[in-house]
Parts: C-alpha cells; sequence; structure tokens
C-alpha cells in the first residue's frame, strides 16, 4: 500500500478529516508527549488499517493541521498513537487538550517500512530522541512476529536521560531477550548507567555486522546525516539502510509542493526511503 | 465535414449562445490586471488588448483562496461540512496555447495518487476555447516548449486568426460536440485553410526567443552541489514569489484555518517556493538559504517534474520574466547551467 485506501476518506473528499477523541495522554518528556486516540465513528474504528511507517495529518480544528507518523504498531490496534514535541503551532494546540478532546485525523498515507525486504534479516534500529516514535511501531510489529526476523540491535539515545522518550518501551525491550537493547545519552548525567556518547558514536562501538541486516534510522537530521557515513564504514550498502524522513507538508498527499527532496515526495513516495533512494540530494536538501 | 469559421463581429453573439450552458470566461482588465473573468454578456474588446493574461487560468481551476470545508463546534463535538463539489460548467474563452499546456501539466499533479476534488471538479466540466496568438511577447519561448503560439493540442476548440474571421478548429470530442451544437457559425470558404496555415507560420516566426532544453534534467542533477553557480543564479532574486504564483504551472498551495467563535473554514492559497516559511518547521528549515529556494524553482520545472512525469514543467508564456521585478530570466538561467554530466559518474 503506498496511498491511503479511499475507503477512508471522510465524506468522499480526501482533505475533510475523520473526528477523532483522545483517550490517553502519556508525558514522555518535559515537552514531548504521546496520544492515544480513537475514531469517533464505530465502522471506522473496526475497519481502519495502517502499516508501520505510515504517517497521518492530524487536525486541531481552528488552529490546523499537522503531520505526525502513527506510533503505535498495527499488531496491536485497539487504539491508535502518536508523539509529538510542542514545538509549533498545531502541537502547542495538542499541549492544551486533554483526555476526551476531539481531533482531527486524515489517512494513512505514505509508503511503510518494507517487511517483506526486513523478513529474516537482522535488524539495526539506530534511533534519536523523538525520532523513536516511527522506529517504535515497527520494533513492536517486529517483537510480536519475532521468529520472522533475525537478530534485533536497537542503539537509542538523547540528549540526556530526562530526553529519553518511551521510557517504558525502553524497559520492555531490555528485558527482552531476544533484543539487543543499548541506550545512551550524549553526555555524563548522575546516575546513568547506560552508554555516553552520541548515537553514530556508539553505533560504531556496538558495530553490528552489515551481512543479511538492514539498518532502520530515525532521528534529527544531524544524526541521519552522521549515521550513514558509520554504517557505510561498517559494510552496509545504500540499498540496506532505511530512514524515514520528516518535512513540513500540508496536503499529505503529493499535491501542496513542498515536502520534496529533489524528484521524491516525503508524503507520496516516502516517509521510508533507503539511502540509495535519497542519497543524491540529502546532502544538500536534509 | 467542412470546416466552419465565425466572423470577429460575431464572438459577443457566439459568446451569448455558448453563456446559455456555460459560465463563459473571458479575458477582462475588471480587476485591474488581466484575468481570465465572466463575461459581462457584452464587451468583445479584448480581442484588441489581449495578448496573454496576467493571472494565469489555473485561477480559474486552483483560485488564489479557496474554502476546502466549514466546522462548527457544538455540544456532540465537531461537525464537519465540505462544500459540494464544484461542477459549474465553465468555458475559457481565449485561453493561450501555452497556458492550455499548462492546464495539462497541472491536471498531471491533481490527477496522481489521490484525487484533488476541488480542482478536478471545475476541471472535467470545463470547456477549452483555444486563440492563437498574433503578437507574441519578446519574453515568450512557447515553440521551444513542446507547444507554439497556435498549437492546439491541449484545447478543445482552437481559433486561428484568419483576418476578419476566426477560423475554428475541433480538437476533442467535447469540442466537437459543442460546434455541432452551435448555431450561425459560418462554412470556411476554400481559401481560409491557407490563410490559417500563413497566419500559424507567421506567428511562429514571431516567437524569436530560443531556449535549448537538450539533457536539461541530467545537467540540473549534476549540478544540483554547485552551490557557488546556484548563488549566482539567486544573487538578485528578492524572493517575491511572483514568478511561480503567476506561474500556469506552478500549484504548491498553503493550508489554513480561521475560527471565530464556534464556526471556522479551512481554506487553501497560494504558496510559493520562495518564500523562506514555505518549507519552515519549528526546529529547521531546510531552504533557509535564498539559492536553495531558487534551486528548488528552477529543479521542480525542469528536474524534477521530468523525472516524474516526463515533461518539463514550463511552457514558454514567458509571464516569469515579463512580471519580475529584478529581471531575472529563466531561460538564461537553464542556458547558463553547467554541464558536469560527463564529471559525475
Amino acid at each position: 500500500m503506498t496511498v491511503a485506501d479511499s475507503k477512508f476518506f471522510a465524506q468522499g473528499n480526501v482533505y475533510v478529516p475523520h473526528i477523532a477523541v483522545i483517550e490517553k495522554i502519556v508525558e514522555e518528556t518535559p515537552g514531548v508527549r504521546t496520544y492515544h486516540f480513537n475514531f469517533k465513528d464505530e465502522r471506522l474504528r473496526k475497519e481502519f488499517i495502517f502499516e508501520s511507517g505510515q504517517f497521518g495529518q492530524y487536525s486541531v480544528l481552528g488552529t490546523g493541521e499537522a503531520t505526525f507518523c502513527i506510533s503505535s504498531s498495527p499488531t496491536r490496534p485497539d487504539h491508535l498513537e502518536f508523539t509529538v514535541q510542542k514545538v509549533g503551532k498545531v502541537t502547542n494546540a495538542l499541549n492544551r487538550l486533554g483526555v476526551g478532546a476531539e481531533i482531527g485525523f486524515r489517512g494513512p498515507y505514505g509508503n511503510s517500512f518494507p517487511l517483506d525486504f526486513l523478513k529474516g534479516k537482522n535488524l539495526v534500529f539506530v534511533g534519536g530522541g523523538i525520532g523513536l516514535a516511527p522506529l517504535r511501531s515497527l520494533i513492536w510489529n517486529i517483537i510480536d512476529n519475532r521468529d520472522i526476523y533475525n537478530k534485533v540491535d536497537i542503539v537509542y539515545g538523547a540528549r540526556t536521560p530526562a530526553d529519553l522518550c518511551f521510557k517504558y518501551d525502553l524497559e520492555a525491550w531490555d528485558k527482552d531477550k531476544t533484543v539487543n537493547m543499548v541506550t545512551t545519552v550524549d553526555r555524563e548525567a548522575e546516575g546513568w548507567k547506560g552508554k555516553i556518547g552520541v548515537v553514530p558514536k556508539i553505533l560504531e562501538e556496538v558495530a553490528p555486522p552489515a551481512k543479511d541486516t538492514a539498518a532502520i534510522v530515525c532521528g534529527p537530521p544531524i544524526m541521519i546525516r552522521f549515521t550513514f557515513p558509520v554504517l557505510e564504514k561498517l559494510g552496509f550498502k545504500a540499498e540496506q539502510m532505511l530512514t524515514t524522513l520528516e518535512k513540513k507538508m500540508k496536503c499529505g498527499i503529493g499535491k501542496c509542493g513542498r515536502c520534496n527532496i529533489g524528484n521524491l515526495y516525503v508524503c507520496r513516495d516516502g516517509p521510508v526511503f533507503s539511502y540509495a533512494q535519497i542519497k543524491d540530494f540529502v546532502s544538500s536538501e536534509y | 465535414m467542412a470546416d466552419k469559421k465565425v466572423s470577429k463581429k460575431d464572438i459577443a453573439k457566439l459568446l451569448k449562445e455558448w453563456s446559455q450552458q456555460f459560465a463563459v470566461l473571458a479575458p477582462s482588465k475588471e480587476s485591474g490586471v488581466a484575468a481570465f473573468a465572466e463575461w459581462d454578456g457584452k464587451d468583445t474588446g479584448f480581442l484588441d488588448w489581449y495578448r496573454n493574461t496576467v493571472i494565469p487560468p489555473k485561477a480559474s481551476f486552483l483560485p488564489p483562496m479557496e474554502e476546502m470545508f466549514r466546522f462548527r463546534k457544538g455540544k456532540e463535538g465537531y461537525n464537519i461540512e465540505p462544500p459540494p463539489n464544484d461542477e459549474n460548467k465553465r468555458l475559457i474563452f481565449g485561453i493561450r496555447p501555452c497556458d492550455a499546456r499548462a492546464m495539462s501539466i497541472l491536471d498531471m499533479t491533481f490527477k496522481q495518487a489521490l484525487e484533488d476534488p476541488y480542482y478536478l471538479s471545475k476541471r472535467k466540466n470545463a470547456v477549452l476555447v483555444g486563440l492563437g496568438c498574433t503578437n507574441p511577447y519578446e519574453s515568450c519561448f512557447c515553440t521551444s516548449m513542446g507547444t507554439g503560439p497556435t498549437e492546439s493540442a491541449d484545447v478543445d476548440i482552437m481559433l486561428i486568426d484568419i483576418g476578419d474571421d476566426f477560423l475554428i478548429e475541433e480538437v476533442t470530442d467535447k469540442g466537437k460536440e459543442l460546434i455541432a451544437k452551435t448555431k450561425d457559425l459560418k462554412e470556411a470558404a476554400k481559401d481560409d485553410g491557407a490563410k490559417a496555415e500563413q497566419a500559424k507560420k507567421t506567428a511562429y516566426d514571431k516567437v524569436t526567443r530560443k531556449l535549448d532544453t537538450e539533457g536539461i534534467k541530467d545537467k540540473l542533477l549534476a549540478s544540483f552541489d554547485d552551490e557557488e553557480y546556484w548563488e549566482k543564479v539567486a544573487a538578485k532574486c528578492i524572493s517575491c514569489g511572483i514568478c511561480t504564483l503567476l506561474c500556469p504551472t506552478c500549484y504548491c498551495f498553503d493550508i489554513n484555518d480561521e475560527m471565530v467563535k464556534q464556526e471556522g473554514t479551512r481554506f487553501r492559497s497560494w504558496d510559493s517556493c520562495g518564500f523562506p516559511n514555505y518549507t519552515k518547521m519549528p526546529m529547521e528549515n531546510p531552504r533557509q538559504e535564498k539559492w536553495r529556494r531558487v534551486r528548488q524553482k528552477v529543479c521542480h520545472k525542469y528536474e524534477f517534474y521530468p523525472m516524474t512525469y516526463d515533461v518539463i514543467a514550463c511552457t514558454g508564456c514567458g509571464r516569469c520574466i515579463r512580471l519580475c521585478p529584478v529581471n531575472w530570466d529563466i531561460t538564461q538561467v537553464i542556458e547558463s547551467v553547467p554541464d558536469k554530466t560527463g564529471a559525475k559518474k
């Protein structure tokens, strides 16, 4: 599936959002929250499907619309989740909403992580800060279908221990014997027992072998830029490196123009790309 | 079947007849600049002054500002009401071939993947009646861009100026049907065809500006990281956005909400890749520097659109050259792209 299924159009119009209700709010870090939500429409609640990596357009009606990935896993479909940092107009308006408030949702949009390609491979997840949100959807997806994938390494970091998102997931993955969880923070901090150093550096230490492996990278642009060369050094080919990108979007469906990287629209052709697809443009456009 | 023609002095009569079943839009200066506007029922003075409009005809399908839906917050939560699809039958009278080609180029974007209901509902019921150019601007370079001043490929009906009359070319089935139903058209005379051929040749010869686009897609790809070149190209640009807003193939739009008390509107409006806010996210902006935005504009038209749709998203209408306040010239830019295609892998 590369685009939203037309049966998910509200009122037959691709731009009209569905009304959804916030069911739970989780404070991840100061400024980052995960919102659990469900559609108001019962039929949609049952029929809505998506894949790990896809995103939605979320409305706070009256304030506007913004783009966030779905951070929950399709293997756990009783509700949907998205995770945002309070940095702009819409995310600030979201921050003022409580449980029970209504938001708008259009989607799911964009492509998804290529599960067929990942099947049977070793997987290395490389995440930074809130960039764990889309990876998390895939990580739970894989843990829920654990036997069809090989080794799983997760290298995740944030500036400080307080900036680590999804601490409850990190704990669960740390306990999971089938997953190698490596958590790092940029600088030493009191009481911190994990690694110290930026994510690309720790990834180099962990040094996952490139053979039969796929790396899935998401984080701030600067982390992504420094991670690809490390992977290359470890022997990864451009086709083995996947990332999911974030750009300013308005329409989400390849028409409003602004989210392109070269000839590719992040909304229409992504958000999941292999490094091979974007390397001509990524150095100077991302 | 013999060709038809219509006398120039009968154009008002013809438009009146077409007004019975269409919203007829014709060139007008009513708003202060030349644009397509609802025909007033009598004036055909545009036949004398009209060379091309300042505001391209895309505005009739993708308006500068357009309501997407209204919403209301009530006791039971939000209620959203999209407007009914605008399926009014529009007849654009006098569209130039360059702008008609631009409509075909816009169609590709609005049709691909998920269809855009606002644009396509208007577009599918529209009839384009082209008017061949007799007096192109110096800035026009349509003949280098796969069209020409009398090219009929993208219209339903084409009118060619043969002196006192317009010779009618019925191009599409839609056009043929309309002409078959139209009363009071004259049969073309034996030599009218030859007259039209002569008029076309004269018009083509008047488009003197040429642009060589051979291999441009690959050249731009190879020069994408040539910051020095793009800095030079962008130096005089003042990021006013005119070249994009008034480009007949540019479609970028913004989406915003307005809400007063419990009622609100979501609307879209023209936007431009020339504006720094266009790509600005709260934490970063991939095109903060002007040269990156100018590069985007040029590459979108001559590199990315061809990569996706196999067609250059420029029709040589010349508006971006005529209307630029600092004389930025796309043809000079395209001609000066360094050829590094041999140097890069």
